[in-house]
C-alpha cells in the first residue's frame, strides 16, 4: 500500500510538470500584454513600458521566463509573485483560500446529502411518480447554468426586499470579530451559492447513485439475499447501497477541483472572496504567475482527489487491494 | 517680480481658526445645491474590484485612486462648480513671469493621519522621490523632463523653508498648474525607506504599502484614514478628525464619520447591491437608465443624477491609414474617404439607443463641457445623411463593378475591412452593430472582430486593425493628452508611419500630410505658449482641422450617470473619479 502511494506521488511531478509548460504556453499565446491595460492612462509612456516589462521580467524570453518561475518553486518553494498586487502569490491565494474552501464544503456537503438518498428513493421507486418528478428537476438542475440560478435567487431575495444579495457577509460583519449574530448573518447569506451552485451537482450525483443502484439491484448477489429471505430493506441499504456507492468516491475525488474553477461565474455573480473570481481576473489581466499557479493548484488537486478517491474505494470496498 | 495667478478673492478669504491657522474657508456651492450637512453616519459605496495596493504611484488603477483620493491630498484642487483651480495643500502660488518658477506656499498646521507635521519637505520628496522616478509604475516622470534645444531637462523642486515649494521648469509650460492637481502628496517619514534617497532601489518604491501592510502605515492628510481592509470584501476608512477643510459655516469637513467600501466586482452585482440598499451611491452607465429611472419614479427611494462630462472616454472610430493592404492603406488615408463614412455614422442614434439620450455630439475632440477650450465644430462634422455618404464613395471611384452589393476598390478588391470591437461590453457591441449595418447600407462591408476592451488601445498601437472602435479620455487642457492627438504621438496610432523610428527621435515628419505638419505645430506651440489667449485659439484651430480632416471619426460623449440614495446630502457628481476633484467630504447623511 506505501509503495503504491509513493509511485502515485512520484507519477504526480512529472505530470504536474506537463500540466504547467501547457498552461504556460497558453497564457503566453493569449494576445495582448500586461501593460495594455494601462495605455490609456496619460501618465503611461513608451518609456513606462519598458521598465515595467523589465521590472516584471517580461523583457527575458518565455523559455527563460518559465525556467525562473519552476527553480522558484523547486528551489524556494516561492510560485512567483503577482504583477498586479506585487505580492507574492502564495499569500494572494492564501487571503482567499479558507473562504474557498468553507463554500466549496459546504456546497458539496450539501449536494452530496441531499443527492444520495434522493438517489435511493428514486432507484427504489423507479418509474413512479417521484422518480419523474426528480428526474424532471434534475435534469432542469443539470441545464441550468449555476450563475443563472444565482441570479434568479438574487431577483428573487430583491423582490422580497431582502439584502443578503451578494458576499458572505452584511458589511456591518466584515471584519467584525466572530459572534452569534454574525454566523446567523453568514448563515442567510451562504444558502444563495449553496442553493446556486449546489443544485447542479445534486442532479449529477443523483443520476449517478440511480444508475449504480439500479445495475446492483439487477445483480445476482443480490436476488440470491432476497431469496435466502434476507430482510429486503436489509438487502437494500447493507447489500445494494453499499456497493452501488462505490463509484460516487471516485466521482467525490474528481470534485475536489470544483473548488477553484467549478464556479467562477458564479462566484462572480455572487461576489464571494473565493479563488474562482481571483483566476478569472489574473487571466484577463495577464498576470501570469497567479494564472498558472491556480491552474497548478487545480491540476494538483484533481490528482489528489483522484488518489484519495482510490484510497477511499479501497477502504470502503474490501475487493479492492492495492499493492 | 511676480506676477500673481490666482485671484486675490483667495487671499481675502483667509480665515483663522481657533488655534490661529490660516484656513481659507471653503466657499458653499448652493450652484451646485450643496447645503450646511450634519455630521455623522457612514455611507457605503461600491469598489469594483480589491485594491492592488494601497501605494497609489505603485499601479495605475482606478481602485487605489478612489481609495487614495479619499486618503490623500494634492496641492491643487478643482472648484467643483466652475472647475477653475483652488487651493488645496498649497494655500496660495504665484508664477514667474516667464513661466518658469512656481512658487507654492504651503497649508500650515497640516498633519498626516498619525500626528507627525506636514511640511514641503513632503512635497519636494513626492516629485523628486516618487512622481518623477522613472521606475515607479505610476509615476509620471516623462511629463517634468523637457526637451530645450534639443537637450533633455528636469523640472526641480526645492523647500527654500517649512512651508514654501518652489518648482523650476527648464521651459514656460502653460498647463503645469492644472496638471499639479492630479499628484497626491505622500508622507517622507513613512516612505523614505522605500526611496533612492533613503537607501533603496528605484524599483524599490513600488514596494510601498502592499495590501496586507498594517492600516497604521498608510498615512496621508486627506479627508478619511485606512482603517480596515478584509481582502476581496470589504475596505473602510474612517473620518480625520483633523482635517484642515471646513465649510461655509466653519463645521470640519468631513461631515461623515466614515466611508464602507464594499467590493463588488461586476455591475449585476453593484446593480443587486444598490437595490438591495446595501450600496448608498452607484454609478452607472446610460444603458441602464431606463430600469434606475423607472424605479426611481415608483418611489424607491432613489434618484438618478447625469451631469455632461468633462473627463471619461469619447468613442470614436478609426481608419488604419497604415493598413497591412497597400489598397486600404491607400483608401484609409485618403481624407475623403474617412469624410464618406462620417456621413454614414449615425451618432444621434448611438446617442439616443445606446446611452438612452444621456451623451451629446461630441467635439473634436475637446468635451463640449470645456468652456476653455471647446471649439463648436458640429457646422463642420457630417451628420448622418447615407445618400451623402454613398455619393461621396462614388465620386472617389468606390463603386460596385462585380454586382455584388458590395463597393470595390479594385476589381479584385472589395471594400471589406475587419472592424475591431470590445466584445466584452454592451455599449461597444451596440455602437459596431449600428455601424455595420450602416455601413451596410451603402455597400461597405465591414466584419465584426470582438477582443477584450482593455486590449482595443493596444490593439491600436500595434496597429494589428483595420478599423478600430475605441475610447479615449478627454483632459481639461489638450496639452495633457498630447501623445494621443499630436502626429507621431506615442499613442497616435491611426497613422503609425508619422511616429520616430526610435523613442526620443524626431517624428516622421515625411509621412505626415499637411495638415497634419500644422497639428503638430499647434501642439509644439501649445507646449510652450504661455499666453492663454493665443494658445486657446491655436487649440481651437486644432479641432477644426480634426472636423474638417477627420483623423478620426468622434461618435459620442457620453454624460456621467449615478443613482444615490435620497438620504445622502450634497452629493455632486460633474467630473467623475479624478484627482483633484472630491466633493466626498461634502456629503452627509440626512
Amino acid at each position: 500500500m506505501l509503495v503504491y502511494l509513493i509511485r502515485r506521488i512520484l507519477v504526480m511531478i512529472p505530470t504536474l510538470l506537463l500540466v504547467s509548460v501547457i498552461c504556460f504556453a497558453v497564457i503566453q499565446l493569449q494576445p495582448g500584454s500586461f501593460a495594455d491595460r494601462y495605455l490609456e492612462d496619460p501618465r503611461f509612456t513608451p518609456e513606462t513600458v519598458e521598465r515595467l516589462n523589465a521590472q516584471l521580467g517580461l523583457d527575458k524570453t518565455p523559455v527563460e521566463q518559465y525556467l525562473i518561475w519552476l527553480s522558484g518553486i523547486v528551489t524556494r518553494l516561492d510560485f512567483g509573485f503577482s504583477f498586479f498586487a506585487n505580492r507574492p502569490v502564495s499569500g494572494i491565494i492564501g487571503e482567499r483560500l479558507a473562504w474557498t474552501v468553507v463554500v466549496a464544503g459546504v456546497t458539496l456537503g450539501f449536494a452530496w446529502l441531499v443527492a444520495v438518498p434522493l438517489g435511493i428513493v428514486v432507484a427504489l421507486r423507479r418509474n413512479g411518480f417521484t422518480d419523474a418528478v426528480a428526474s424532471f428537476v434534475g435534469y432542469i438542475g443539470l441545464a441550468v447554468p449555476d450563475f443563472l440560478v444565482a441570479l434568479l435567487l438574487i431577483a428573487l431575495v430583491l423582490a422580497y426586499g431582502g439584502t443578503n444579495v451578494g458576499g458572505l457577509f452584511s458589511a456591518q460583519y466584515l471584519g467584525a470579530p466572530w459572534s452569534w449574530a454574525k454566523f446567523v448573518d453568514l448563515l442567510n447569506h451562504l444558502w444563495i451559492p449553496v442553493l446556486a451552485i449546489g443544485t447542479g451537482g445534486i442532479a449529477q450525483v443523483m443520476r449517478q447513485m440511480r444508475a449504480n443502484l439500479l445495475d446492483v439491484l439487477n445483480a445476482d448477489y443480490v436476488r440470491t439475499a432476497k431469496a435466502k429471505g434476507l430482510h429486503p430493506r436489509r438487502v437494500t441499504y447493507r447489500h445494494a447501497v453499499r456497493t452501488a456507492i462505490n463509484p460516487l468516491v471516485s466521482m467525490a475525488g474528481l470534485q475536489l477541483p470544483e473548488l477553484i474553477n467549478g464556479t467562477i461565474i458564479a462566484s462572480i455573480v455572487l461576489n464571494l472572496p473565493t479563488i474562482g473570481p481571483l483566476l478569472y481576473t489574473s487571466l484577463l489581466n495577464k498576470d501570469q504567475y497567479v494564472a498558472m499557479t491556480l491552474l497548478l493548484f487545480a491540476s494538483l488537486l484533481l490528482m489528489i482527489g483522484n488518489l484519495l478517491a482510490d484510497l477511499a474505494l479501497a477502504w470502503v470496498d474490501p475487493r479492492i487491494r492495492y499493492g | 517680480m511676480y506676477r500673481r495667478i490666482l485671484a486675490l478673492l483667495i487671499v481675502a478669504s483667509l480665515a483663522f481658526s481657533a488655534v490661529g491657522l490660516a484656513q481659507p474657508k471653503v466657499v458653499g456651492y448652493p450652484g451646485l445645491g450643496m447645503v450646511a450637512g450634519t455630521p455623522g453616519g457612514t455611507l457605503t459605496l461600491a469598489l469594483g474590484d480589491s485594491p492592488p495596493r494601497f501605494f497609489y504611484y505603485g499601479e495605475i488603477s482606478a481602485i487605489s485612486q478612489a481609495l487614495t483620493m479619499q486618503m490623500f491630498d494634492t496641492l491643487i484642487d478643482f472648484d467643483l462648480e466652475t472647475y477653475e483651480l483652488v487651493p488645496g495643500l498649497a494655500r496660495e502660488w504665484s508664477v514667474s513671469d516667464d513661466g518658469t518658477v512656481i512658487t507654492l506656499h504651503l497649508r500650515e498646521g497640516v498633519a498626516w493621519h498619525d500626528g507627525t507635521p506636514f511640511t514641503a519637505d513632503d512635497v519636494v520628496f513626492t516629485f523628486d522621490q516618487i512622481v518623477t522616478n522613472p521606475e515607479a509604475r505610476a509615476g509620471d516622470a516623462a511629463s517634468f523632463i523637457f526637451t530645450v534645444d534639443g537637450e533633455q531637462r528636469r523640472a526641480t523642486f526645492s523647500a527654500p523653508d517649512a512651508n514654501t515649494v518652489v518648482i523650476t521648469l527648464p521651459t514656460p509650460a502653460p498647463a503645469f498648474l492644472l496638471f499639479l492637481r492630479s499628484f497626491y502628496i505622500m508622507p517622507k517619514h513613512k516612505l523614505l525607506p522605500f526611496s533612492v534617497e533613503g537607501g533603496a532601489q528605484p524599483a524599490d518604491i513600488n514596494d510601498a504599502w502592499p495590501t496586507d501592510v498594517a492600516t497604521s502605515e498608510v498615512v496621508g492628510t486627506g479627508a478619511f484614514r485606512l482603517s480596515e481592509y478584509v481582502p476581496g470584501q470589504v475596505v473602510r476608512l474612517v473620518k480625520n478628525w483633523n482635517y484642515w477643510r471646513v465649510d461655509e459655516a466653519g463645521t470640519p469637513l468631513p461631515y461623515l464619520d466614515g466611508l464602507t467600501y464594499l467590493i463588488v466586482p461586476g455591475t449585476d452585482a453593484q446593480v443587486a447591491q444598490f437595490l438591495a440598499g446595501n450600496l448608498d451611491q452607484l454609478n452607472i452607465s446610460g444603458g441602464q437608465f431606463p430600469d434606475f429611472k423607472s424605479r426611481e419614479l415608483a418611489g424607491a427611494g432613489f434618484s438618478v443624477v447625469a451631469a455632461r462630462a468633462l473627463f471619461g472616454s469619447p468613442p470614436h472610430l478609426a481608419f488604419n491609414f497604415d493598413a497591412t493592404d497597400p489598397e486600404l492603406a491607400a483608401v484609409f488615408s485618403n481624407h475623403e474617404f474617412r469624410q464618406a463614412m462620417e456621413y454614414a455614422v449615425d451618432r444621434m442614434r448611438v446617442i439616443d439607443d445606446v446611452y438612452n439620450g444621456l451623451a451629446e455630439i461630441p467635439g473634436t475632440p475637446t468635451a463640449p463641457v470645456n468652456g476653455a477650450f471647446y471649439e463648436d465644430t458640429t457646422g463642420l462634422m457630417r451628420m448622418y445623411d447615407l445618400e451623402a455618404a454613398a455619393a461621396a464613395l462614388d465620386a472617389l471611384g468606390l463603386v460596385d463593378t462585380n454586382g455584388n452589393g458590395v463597393r470595390n476598390i479594385s476589381p479584385t478588391r472589395e471594400l471589406e475591412f475587419t472592424l475591431t470591437y470590445g466584445n466584452d461590453s454592451a455599449t461597444w457591441t451596440d455602437v459596431a452593430t449600428i455601424v455595420q449595418n450602416d455601413f451596410a447600407e451603402i455597400g461597405v462591408r465591414a466584419n465584426l472582430r470582438g477582443i477584450q476592451s482593455s486590449q482595443l488601445l493596444g490593439t491600436g498601437i500595434a496597429g494589428d486593425y483595420e478599423a478600430l472602435l475605441v475610447a479615449i479620455g478627454n483632459q481639461p487642457d489638450p496639452e495633457l493628452r498630447k501623445p494621443i492627438w499630436q502626429p507621431g504621438g506615442s499613442l497616435y496610432y491611426w497613422h503609425r508611419a508619422t511616429q520616430p523610428a526610435a523613442q526620443g527621435e524626431r517624428p516622421n515628419f515625411d509621412a505626415m500630410a499637411d495638415w497634419e505638419l500644422r497639428v503638430f505645430e499647434i501642439f509644439e506651440t501649445g507646449s510652450v505658449n504661455i499666453d492663454a489667449e493665443s494658445r486657446a485659439a491655436n487649440y481651437r484651430e486644432w479641432q477644426r482641422l480634426n472636423a474638417e480632416y477627420v483623423p478620426v471619426i468622434m461618435i459620442a460623449k457620453p454624460s456621467n450617470v449615478a443613482a444615490v440614495y435620497d438620504h445622502v446630502g450634497n452629493f455632486v457628481y460633474n467630473l467623475g473619479v479624478i484627482p483633484g476633484y472630491n466633493p466626498v467630504p461634502h456629503y452627509f447623511r440626512r
